[in-house]
């Protein structure tokens, strides 16, 4: 959780028509924005999934979720599904509390996220 | 060791009351950073005595400071003054020097004082002396040199401690002006001094003086005697004179003469001269008499008429306006009115008015003046007086219809001292009400009484805890008693409480409110009856004063009947046992008394505001909370609620320092963590958990998240009050 670590861009990797993306250990405004720009970029490429694996995420805070509400609004306005994965019980616990769990899937690790991006 | 009587009137031993200001003086005298010392003494209260046993006490410690103890007289000429304190300060600074203390009231002249300096001072002395024969020529510079004289005599490491005795110094009078004289020179020596005197005067005096003094002095209040005091005083008194005396004897004398020292001193040696016991409240009262009509009470209020009415006829007239002003129902009238009455040119009125409130026989604003009729000596006095010289009775009639007056209002006098005794101490609990939650039931006997009443205090203390029903108190501004505001509260004013407040600390005309409290007196439940007459009474002082938004809250020993339950919930009045009472005081006084400084298990940490900070004191929170074992996800949480407070604190503060104060405390089974910033506070705050934020979070609507998490991982979350921005204050429970 270091301010070179926030330099870095966001990872991201796509398996097919999947966008997998890399959510760093704090989830604030800045790596929450660059999280958004990524998935925005991914869904105009033609993704028809996203997944943002949190295994890297210790932190949260309250802007950095607001803002996977505008990416939640960007999927949707796609018709692309968004999973998240790897998401420590505090987070998700969090997750639940702002209402974001009813628009998201969970998956316990990005292996159980393609699988369900391969349900649709 | 007892203590030899130099200059005070009185032995050590009998000196009651003031052993705090006491000390307070003659540590004045060995303080590394020596300052002034200001006495604002009520009239009759001792301040004068207070600096003679200093200079006693000083005298025989032997420190470094070589006190100085000079007495202000009336009427006298400035060179005189200026003589005197020349001749005071060498006399006793040589006394001091040679260990003899019988030189300091000994007769001496200029030359004996030389003759008797000890030779290492012997230069010092005769040149001051030759200096002081010399410096005739211009009175501003002699009195610059005799006033010198504690600068001047602070050579080889000894410093002079003027104790300076302005409590006759007369208002308006030339020793006012030559006491100006004397405070400028004495704060330019640096050194310790103390000065005494009427607290209506003195604070003039030193700004006419110099402003810089009251910077460079600390203010001792020098009131009348407690009861306590008081009783003591009179008890050592009558033992050391041998006058027999009983307690309840004892106790009018002290409530009737107010607790003033100079009183009881003087009452006291009458009664040994009289070689009257005091046994009884008619014995009491025949000396108490005897003093108003030719001793002691009336030499003291005459030396003060005498000085500022010139004429008798004047007199006279003084003497008719004060009583009758006192006499009338609202005892209060513009000074308009008594000008065409009193009949003086202006100048000369003013001084008079000035005078009398100085000595504290009136209280004069710029435009109403009202007699004062605190004090039973002044007013009985001016009633004899009113009735000998203005309406011309005859003595054996206005001393046996004061006797009978003083007989008769004894009981009275006594009543309200047991009263005051036994009252609550509204007015010293209401000034600590400061936002503090408190259990609503507390404040409705009805309530109260259904679910506690029969039970243990541990029980209730117990019920308490889980009440979910809680009344946050408004944070009082100012709390007097009745009386200071309307003539017709009751017969004992600290029964009755006046308490400006502001709900939650708001400082907003709609967050104003006034609490209007007041103890009954009923043996039983209080009746309806009993509680509408206390309650109509209440509202009448509301209207009458303006105050807009007001809350009754009465208390009665046993609490009240169903019918007054019932009216006083109409009339959404609160109403409290004595019981509920000592509840509520135990509560605030718990709540108030928590520790402001930091103790072995609080953390403090100051972290600027953005580049990610709170993320350094999310780290260090969860080093804090591991030390009591707290679960690691409800480390998360603590974690995750403070990254959020600093979020809050950054977003919505403006601040001017840009800094985030933060305070973790950690107790047996909690972590309490406080976060403050400075600057804007936002709109519409929310208070404890169960009051609901203003903001209502959705998923889709991102306001409001960071205040909904919070309150949601922690345990309590409380925005308290402080002046300046916000403080939050969050409490995790061990579980």
């Amino acid at each position: 959780m270091t301010d070179a670590g926030r330099e870095i861009a966001v990872q991201s990797r796509s398996v097919g028509d999947v966008a997998i993306i890399y959510a760093s250990d704090y989830l604030n405004k800045l790596s929450g924005e660059r999280i958004e720009r990524e998935c925005r970029r991914q869904l105009e490429s033609g993704c028809r999934t996203l997944i943002i694996n949190f295994r890297d995420t210790e932190l949260v805070n309250s802007i950095g979720v607001s803002i996977l509400v505008g990416v939640i609004d960007a999927a949707e306005q796609s018709t692309a599904r968004l999973i998240f994965s790897d998401v420590n019980n505090h987070t998700a616990n969090l997750f639940e509390m702002l209402g974001l769990t009813r628009h998201v899937s969970l998956a316990t690790n990005e292996d159980e996220a393609l699988s369900l991006a391969a349900q649709i | 060791m007892r203590q030899t009587q130099i200059l005070a009137l009185t032995p050590r031993e009998d000196f009651v009351g003031r052993d705090a200001e006491l000390r307070a003086l003659t540590q004045q005298a060995v303080a590394a950073t020596a300052r002034g010392i200001i006495l604002m003494s009520a009239p009759g209260a001792g301040a004068g005595e207070l600096l003679r046993q200093t200079y006693d006490q000083l005298f025989q410690q032997r420190g470094f400071a070589i006190p100085v103890y000079f007495p202000w007289k009336a009427n006298e000429s400035a060179s005189e003054t200026g003589r005197r304190f020349f001749k005071t300060a060498l006399q006793q600074y040589i006394a001091y020097r040679r260990v003899d203390s019988l030189l300091c009231t000994a007769p001496l002249t200029l030359n004996d004082l030389s003759d008797l300096a000890l030779p290492s001072d012997y230069e010092l002395v005769t040149t001051l002396i030759d200096r002081f024969e010399r410096e005739q020529t211009s009175e501003n510079e002699f009195l610059e040199f005799c006033f010198s004289m504690p600068h001047r005599l602070s050579v080889n490491g000894r410093v002079v401690y003027p104790l300076l005795d302005c409590m006759a110094t007369q208002p308006f009078g030339p020793g006012a002006t030559i006491a100006g004289s004397l405070l400028r020179l004495i704060r330019r020596t640096r050194g310790p001094f103390a000065i005494a005197g009427l607290r209506r005067q003195v604070a003039q005096l030193l700004h006419d003086a110099d402003r810089t003094i009251s910077d460079a002095s600390g203010t001792v209040n020098i009131d009348r005697l407690d009861d306590e005091a008081a009783s003591r005083l009179i008890d050592t008194l009558a033992r050391r004179r041998n006058i027999k005396i009983d307690e309840a004897s004892r106790d009018l004398i002290a409530q009737q003469l107010g607790g003033s020292p100079l009183f009881i001193s003087t009452f006291l040696r009458t009664a040994h001269d009289k070689q009257t016991s005091l046994v009884s409240f008619l014995n009491c009262q025949r000396l108490y008499v005897d003093d108003l009509m030719g001793g002691s009470i009336k030499r003291h209020f005459d030396s003060i008429i005498n000085g500022l009415a010139d004429s008798s006829q004047t007199k006279r007239t003084l003497l008719r306006v004060l009583y009758e002003s006192a006499a009338s129902e609202t005892r209060k009238s513009s000074l308009g009115a008594w000008k065409k009455r009193i009949g003086l040119a202006s100048h000369e009125f003013e001084q008079l008015i000035e005078a009398l409130h100085v000595y504290e026989m009136v209280n004069s604003t710029a435009a109403f003046i009202e007699v004062n009729t605190d004090s039973y000596p002044w007013i009985d006095y001016l009633r004899t007086q009113y009735e000998l010289e203005v309406s011309g009775g005859p003595r054996a009639r206005v001393v046996g219809a004061m006797l009978a007056e003083t007989l008769k209002r004894a009981p009275q006098t006594m009543a309200q001292k047991y009263r005051r005794e036994s009252a609550l101490g509204l007015a010293d609990l209401l000034p600590q009400f400061n936002c503090q939650d408190i259990p609503a039931v507390l404040f409705h006997y009805d309530r109260f009484a259904a679910r506690y009443k029969g039970e243990t205090p541990d029980a209730i203390e117990s019920g308490l805890e889980t009440e979910s029903e809680l009344l946050r108190l408004p944070q009082v501004i100012q709390a007097v008693c009745c009386g200071a505001i309307t003539n017709t509260a009751g017969s004992v004013s600290e029964r009755c409480v006046v308490a400006h407040a502001f709900e939650n600390a708001e400082y907003e005309t709609e967050s104003e409110v006034v609490w209007l409290v007041t103890e009954i007196d009923s043996k039983l439940e209080a009746s309806r009856e009993l509680i509408e007459a206390s309650c109509d009474r209440l509202t009448s002082l509301a209207r009458e004063n303006g105050f807009e938004r007001f809350r009754i809250w009465l208390i009665t020993r046993e609490g009240f009947s169903k019918d007054a339950s019932d009216f006083l919930n109409e009339r959404k009045a609160f109403g409290s046992s004595r019981q509920q009472f000592e509840l509520i005081a135990k509560l605030v006084s718990t709540e108030t008394l928590e520790p402001s400084t930091i103790d072995a298990d609080e953390y403090e940490m100051i972290i600027p505001m953005g580049e990610d900070s709170e993320l350094v004191a999310a780290r260090a929170v969860e080093q804090i909370a591991r030390r009591i074992n707290f679960q690691p996800e409800a480390i998360n949480q603590i974690k995750t609620a403070l990254v959020e407070a600093c979020i809050n604190a950054t977003e919505h503060s403006l601040s001017p320092d840009r800094r985030i104060y933060q305070r973790f405390r950690l107790e047996d089974d909690k972590l309490v963590v406080t976060v403050a910033s400075r600057g804007v506070v936002p709109t519409q705050l929310p208070g404890r958990n169960g009051q609901e934020a203003s903001i209502e979070p959705n998923a889709k609507s991102r306001r409001g998240w960071g205040l909904k998490l919070i309150k949601t991982l922690m345990d309590e979350v409380e925005f308290v009050h402080v002046d300046d921005g916000t403080q939050l204050r969050m409490t995790k429970y061990l579980r």
